[in-house]
């Protein structure tokens, strides 16, 4: 059994290792200049007419969104239709997840509304983490089909729209529960001195607005920073020309693979139990 | 010293300065939840989620301070 586990671990960090020595040698004994921006830009593949200020065209971000959802929605009717006493390997994983949602975000941190807004949080916590685990994949979506790196969260639209759903939501949940003036009188405790009742109130209201930025910046960064390491490491292998350095590099690479994979665990965790903490705090306004 | 060159300096400098106090912020956060839960291990899981969300909130920080720097090198 040790064995086993032994040769299963080695043909993983060598499939990774691969994977990783796959993305560097794209486009061989051309790469002179290697432009970290290059991987991040966006251009349309299917040209679609532009409505107003919205740009229908299917660029590789829309793509990898779609994929994310298609995965989800695979794998959400596989397991419910496979469900089974003694559960399989994708079943194990998918009710870990959930339990994950269920106990660890919304059941931890919201005191109220947790059947509501379970499937809110449950939704955004798979949805993010699909998103940026699709990321490490190398997929045929670059320029001229080649195999690259793209995360779909790694675009601030994409993390912005994100976070203004869940914006939405906390002061309509706030709204919903508490009577809409209400909700906003109590920005304010109400035991303050006039004057610094009204300061305290713009504070808060600014603090308010910020959490959208902060949501949507925070998983933006993460993916945007965690994949220009990436691009460097792998490049980096090319750059010095050395049989040596390469190979060392090659290993410094997959390490930094594998803390991007827990960097896309803990930002999905993040962003999903910080939804579930302004919505219940919305919900609760009486601390 | 030209603007090319003095976007750069400044997109190096926010980075820097910028990872200071996130740099401090993380280490004393991690801190208090070790000892925590060395002092009550049975609360271990309850603190290690409070800690994730912690470490979200600071990190995030150090991250303004990234897409400044991004924002001197390529857009400004």
């Amino acid at each position: 059994m040790k064995r086993k586990r032994l040769i299963w671990g080695l043909v993983a960090v060598v499939l990774l290792a691969a994977l990783v020595g796959f993305d560097v040698l794209k486009q061989p004994g051309q790469k002179h200049e290697f432009e970290v921006a290059a991987e991040f830009e966006l251009k349309p593949i299917i040209t679609l007419p532009t409505i107003g200020p919205f740009d229908l065209s299917v660029n590789k971000a829309v793509i990898y969104l779609w994929l994310t959802a298609a995965i989800l929605i695979v794998v959400a009717v596989l397991i419910r239709f496979t469900l089974k006493q003694k559960p399989g390997r994708l079943q194990v994983v998918v009710e870990a997840l959930y339990g994950l949602a269920h106990d660890g975000i919304v059941g931890a941190v919201m005191k109220s509304g947790r059947a509501t807004w379970f499937p809110y949080v449950a939704g955004v916590f798979f949805f993010v983490l699909t998103a940026n685990l699709i990321g490490l994949v190398p997929l045929p979506l670059a320029e001229h089909g080649q195999f690259g790196f793209y995360t779909a969260t790694a675009n601030l639209y994409v993390t912005l729209t994100l976070a203004f759903c869940t914006f939405v939501f906390t002061h309509y949940a706030g709204i919903r529960k508490n009577g809409g003036l209400h909700y906003l009188k109590n920005w304010a405790p109400p035991s303050a001195p006039p004057v610094l009742k009204q300061l305290i109130w713009v504070i808060h209201a600014v603090s308010e607005l910020f959490r959208l930025v902060s949501l949507a910046v925070r998983l933006f960064a993460n993916m945007l920073a965690g994949h220009a390491i990436l691009a460097v490491f792998f490049a980096m292998a090319l750059i010095f020309q050395s049989y040596l350095a390469a190979a060392m590099l090659q290993g410094a690479s997959v390490l930094i693979y594998m803390f991007e994979i827990f960097v896309a665990f803990i930002q999905a965790f993040i962003f999903a139990i910080l939804s579930a903490v302004y919505i219940g705090g919305a919900l609760d306004q009486e601390h | 010293m030209d603007a090319e060159a003095a976007k750069l300096l400044g997109a190096g400098i926010a980075m820097g300065v910028g990872a200071l106090g996130p740099g401090i912020g993380l280490g004393m956060l991690l801190g208090k939840a070790y000892e925590s839960i060395a002092r009550q291990p049975e609360v271990s899981g309850d603190i290690r989620t409070s800690m994730f969300i912690g470490i979200g909130v600071t990190e995030a920080v150090a991250l303004y301070a990234f897409v400044v720097a991004l924002i001197l090198i390529f857009v400004a």
